[in-house]
């Protein structure tokens, strides 16, 4: 090899190098440091403030001893599969719906997609109002219209998770557009064919566009079910995880412990929601990641 | 070509990572004779009725100091966030502002341990301290520190909106418990709610509020130093679940204090209760029973009467500096901050009440009441989250929830809030 090539071969190397430190800092700064940094500090004993002093797995027997954890833990689960195998076959139908094409569908793709470019915050609120047993409109319309007992949505430990999930789960825009998109690469001769073949619609989305986004679905259960597993705010926003921590989440049990300057024990349960949120996802990528035929088709 | 997009990368470098460069070095130490200017991260902003007295007072600090000190605020609108900024500040080894206040509380204390506040033991002393109220500054003083100057201080009573009261045939408030009950069963009897109660938030605070005046009625000041478990508390969760389930408002299970505020405001609720910084709000004013409401204590429950609950609501903290002309500006405007002339306009705008010592002349009936009733109380004590702290109180309002609804007995209750407390 040339001196010349060698030269170019070193600088190119630079180069990607150079372009790339930017991102690498930023990623070693503010996500490997952190995350090496939580991990040591679960297993010491420390405030925020002074010395960490080390306690081996002292924080981990606390936590799993304590049943706000326990709580949390459960509703992380549920959220994660409300979010997973509510909200994504929800998406799907519509998706499926929308592709269609049935008359105004281009108009009912915005309208659904609206909600996710509100703020969650306006949303809390809006949903917070809806769901007041003295004001909101779902009593006035559970009493006045349906002649029912007035439901305290957010005050009820047995109804309550469910409320926050509902108001949630039903905003179905991300993700219907995922599945559209991909939906639409779907070749229109399998369509056609199919069509010959006197297969009806259901029989042609069973068949046909059900295996062809599987591919797209599993990403979007695994983006779902991440977003599930880390979910805060608009619990926090409309219950600060109560009434009697029945809408706790990991999440919040995290930033009431950072708040009560309870740093290491807020720092365990940064490990375990990592620790849950990967063992998650891994366990349904394994049960349902089998070939993608959108990618067996490309190849 | 390739130096092109070598000069390229390298401005690219530069500019995402130099900042996070600069900002990592921090503040410079003060270049003599350039003007020193103090960032003030205040809650005391925006809608706040202590913003505009303080805002003149600063202008007026800044303009008897021009081109030596200058304060600027870093407005804090927010008091929760302002409060989780100082905590993860502060956890991060960054001063999160040159000035700043925090609520002094057994969680808060923790922060005396960080060598970023400064300790104005020796600066506080002369004229200045005996401005200030002992016991206040005794309670703010740990381990012979003084890393936060006591500034505002509370009564936190029971306020009654005398037109429902005279609606059910009361014109005066309770004296008695069994006067204190059958006022509640009138107000029932005639579709009123009687008082705004709430277990939501972070700390429940108004029937924390009201759980602290049992608790002290029934077992005195030093009520906080018994375990959680004893019969007082246990009687006090009683009275307060009776208050909730009751006597409120059908939402006051998981409601937040604007729900429990915005009940009595808009007239629906004839009791409540809070501090004197609530009777300088613009819509309580333009309430129509403003002029009737009525700031007293609550009867006793217990052996101990004409008592209050009370608190430090602000406590205002500085950065430690090495600079020695950064420290002396510092204390030169805190100095004139709390200046009696400078506490009382700010307490005249506001009704809010200080550990400096003035001859404030309230500005409305309200405040004149709680000027009275601090004046007269014979007892005294803090409340349940000043006493006990942020973990504590976090679970008093989770479990009160449980318990209203009835999932806990009392015992039970205070069994959970006792395994949540640091002793």
């Amino acid at each position: 090899m040339s001196s010349t090539a060698k030269s170019g071969k070193k600088s190119s190397w630079l180069l990607r190098l150079l372009f790339l430190s930017p991102v690498l800092i930023l990623f070693a700064g503010f996500f490997v440091y952190p995350f090496f940094f939580t991990l040591y500090a679960s297993f010491t004993r420390w405030r925020g403030i002074g010395a960490m002093q080390f306690i081996g797995i002292g924080n981990y027997v606390k936590i799993f001893a304590d049943g706000t954890f326990h709580l949390a833990l459960r509703n992380n689960f549920i959220w994660a599969l409300s979010h997973g195998f509510v909200q994504i076959p929800f998406a799907a139908l519509v998706a499926m719906i929308l592709l269609r094409e049935p008359k105004g569908w281009r108009f009912l793709r915005t309208v659904y997609f609206l909600p996710n470019v509100i703020s969650t915050v306006a949303l809390t609120m809006v949903w917070s109002s809806l769901y007041n047993v003295q004001f909101g409109l779902i009593n006035e319309f559970l009493v006045k219209i349906l002649g029912k007992q007035t439901v305290h949505f957010l005050g009820n430990p047995d109804i309550a998770l469910s409320a926050v999930i509902f108001q949630t789960v039903i905003y179905i825009g991300y993700f219907m557009i995922i599945l559209l998109s991909a939906g639409m690469n779907i070749p229109k001769e399998l369509y056609e064919a199919a069509q010959i073949d006197g297969a009806s619609v259901v029989q042609q989305e069973r068949f046909i566009t059900l295996p062809m986004l599987r591919g797209t679905l599993l990403t979007s259960i695994t983006l779902a079910m991440a977003y599930g597993v880390r979910h805060f705010e608009s619990t926090y926003l409309m219950t600060g995880g109560g009434p009697a921590y029945a809408t706790t989440t990991m999440g919040i049990d995290l930033f009431q412990k950072m708040d009560a300057l309870r740093y290491s024990e807020a720092s365990t349960v940064g490990v375990l929601l990592i620790l849950f949120g990967t063992v998650l996802i891994v366990a349904i990528r394994k049960i349902f990641g089998k070939s993608d035929p959108m990618s067996d088709m490309a190849q | 070509m390739t130096r092109r997009v070598l000069l390229l990368a390298t401005l690219v470098f530069v500019f995402l990572v130099a900042p996070l460069a600069l900002y990592a070095a921090g503040t410079s130490e003060a270049v003599p004779g350039k003007e020193i200017e103090l960032r003030w991260a205040s809650i005391w902003v925006g809608q706040d009725s202590k913003a505009a007295p303080v805002n003149a007072i600063i202008a007026e600090f800044n303009a008897a100091n021009a081109g030596k000190i200058k304060v600027v605020v870093d407005p804090q609108p927010d008091y929760n966030a302002h409060e989780q900024k100082i905590r993860t500040a502060i956890a991060a080894g960054i001063a999160p502002a040159d000035i700043w206040t925090m609520k002094l509380n057994p969680t808060t204390a923790e922060f005396y341990n960080s060598p970023l506040l400064m300790d104005f033991t020796k600066s506080f002393k002369g004229d200045w301290k005996a401005s200030f109220d002992a016991a206040s500054v005794t309670t703010s003083t740990i381990n012979g520190m003084l890393k936060s100057l006591p500034f505002e201080v509370a009564v936190l009573p029971i306020w009654f909106n005398m037109d429902l009261l005279a609606k059910v045939g009361v014109n005066a408030v309770p004296k008695t418990e069994a006067e204190f009950w059958s006022l509640m069963d009138k107000l029932k009897a005639a579709g009123i709610s009687a008082s705004s109660q709430m277990t939501g938030d972070t700390n429940a605070w108004t029937s924390m509020i009201w759980f602290s005046h049992f608790a002290i009625s029934m077992g005195g000041p030093k009520v906080w130093s018994k375990p959680f478990t004893d019969p007082v508390f246990v009687k006090a969760a009683e009275y307060t679940k009776r208050m909730i389930v009751d006597y409120s408002t059908a939402d006051a299970i998981g409601l937040g204090a604007g729900g429990s505020g915005g009940h009595f405001l808009a007239g629906r609720t004839a009791l409540f209760s809070n501090g004197p910084w609530y009777a300088g709000r613009a819509d309580l004013a333009a309430t129509p029973f403003f002029k009737n409401i009525t700031i007293a204590g609550l009867p006793a429950f217990g052996p101990t009467s004409n008592y209050t609950v009370s608190r430090i609501q602000a406590n205002i903290c500085a950065v430690a500096t090495k600079d020695k002309a950064r420290e002396a500006a510092i204390i030169e405007f805190l100095k004139y901050l709390s200046l009696p002339a400078n506490v009382k306009r700010i307490a005249e705008a506001s009704g809010a009440m200080f550990a400096v010592a003035s001859d404030a002349t309230p500005a409305n009936h309200l405040q004149a009441q709680f000027a009275t009733l601090a004046k007269n109380t014979k007892v005294s004590a803090q409340d349940l989250e000043a006493a006990l702290g942020a973990t504590a109180t976090l679970e008093f309002g989770q479990q009160l929830s449980a318990f209203a609804l009835g999932r806990i007995s009392a015992a039970e209750f205070t069994k959970l809030v006792e395994a949540k407390i640091d002793r």
